[in-house]
């Protein structure tokens, strides 16, 4: 089963888009494997920090089932930044994205 | 990238200290490896499922770019313990950090795909008004 976590500052993205997005990371999340479980955690107020400034950044990792060819990873990497921003209505600077190949056993 | 998580036992991390860890994460990590500050992500969280902290009261799990030497990681893991350490005040003992690579092509920023360690230039000119801000 392909993996994927969000971490998502407090606040920052509402409940119907954090519902929308999970709705889109799970179909996403088919071209990697098996449906991923989405997990979320939320970073509290006063407890993210980029280039030691609060942050508003989001980080989104994924793992597939197989390793990836490079070229299909970064068009994957630009699909899931897409449906991110315009579904979290953020900028393409908010958001850390990750598709890591699954760890070796 | 790199994101630097630390999960600290209930009540240990306060706001002001985390404040001060982030900008000795940031600073350590760049001096460090000399990555520009607008990559560095520092987050602070209570009871992580799965950064178990055994008898640790903090830990912190850095996923940085792979690339980076043996002795670079030991100094970032080294110093980060001290800048806890020093911030929450425990003990180095009670201070817990680990390192973790991550290939930089597999992750996206600026919507574009990171650049492997040394190779920051393009990237930062492609994001001028990011690399700008404040405190970068």
């Amino acid at each position: 089963m392909t993996t994927c976590r969000c971490l998502v500052q407090e606040g920052q993205i509402s409940p119907e888009r954090r519902a929308s997005l999970e709705t889109k990371l799970r179909e996403f999340s088919t071209k990697l494997g098996s449906p991923s479980e989405v997990r979320w955690s939320e970073i509290a107020k006063g407890s993210g920090y980029t280039a030691a400034m609060p942050s508003t950044t989001s980080v989104v990792v994924v793992t597939a089932d197989t390793p990836l060819e490079q070229p299909v990873r970064v068009q994957l990497l630009h699909e899931l930044v897409d449906f991110w921003t315009k579904g979290a209505g953020c900028s393409v600077d908010e958001i850390t994205a990750v598709i890591g190949d699954p760890a070796q056993a | 990238m790199p994101l630097y998580m630390t999960n600290g036992a209930a009540g240990v991390l306060d706001d002001d200290a985390k404040k001060k860890i982030a900008g000795d994460i940031t600073r350590i990590h760049c001096d460090v490896t000399g990555a520009p500050p607008i990559f560095v992500h520092a987050f602070f969280a209570e009871g992580i499922p799965d950064m178990p902290l055994g008898d640790k009261s903090v830990l912190t799990f850095g996923s940085i770019r792979s690339g980076r030497s043996d002795a670079q990681k030991e100094s970032i893991k080294s110093q980060v313990r001290d800048a806890i350490s020093g911030h929450v005040g425990l003990p180095p003992e009670a201070v817990g950090v680990m390192i973790f690579d991550t290939p930089a092509h597999w992750a996206m920023e600026g919507g574009e795909i990171m650049p492997e360690p040394g190779e920051e230039a393009a990237w930062l000119a492609a994001h001028a008004n990011k690399s700008e801000a404040p405190g970068a």
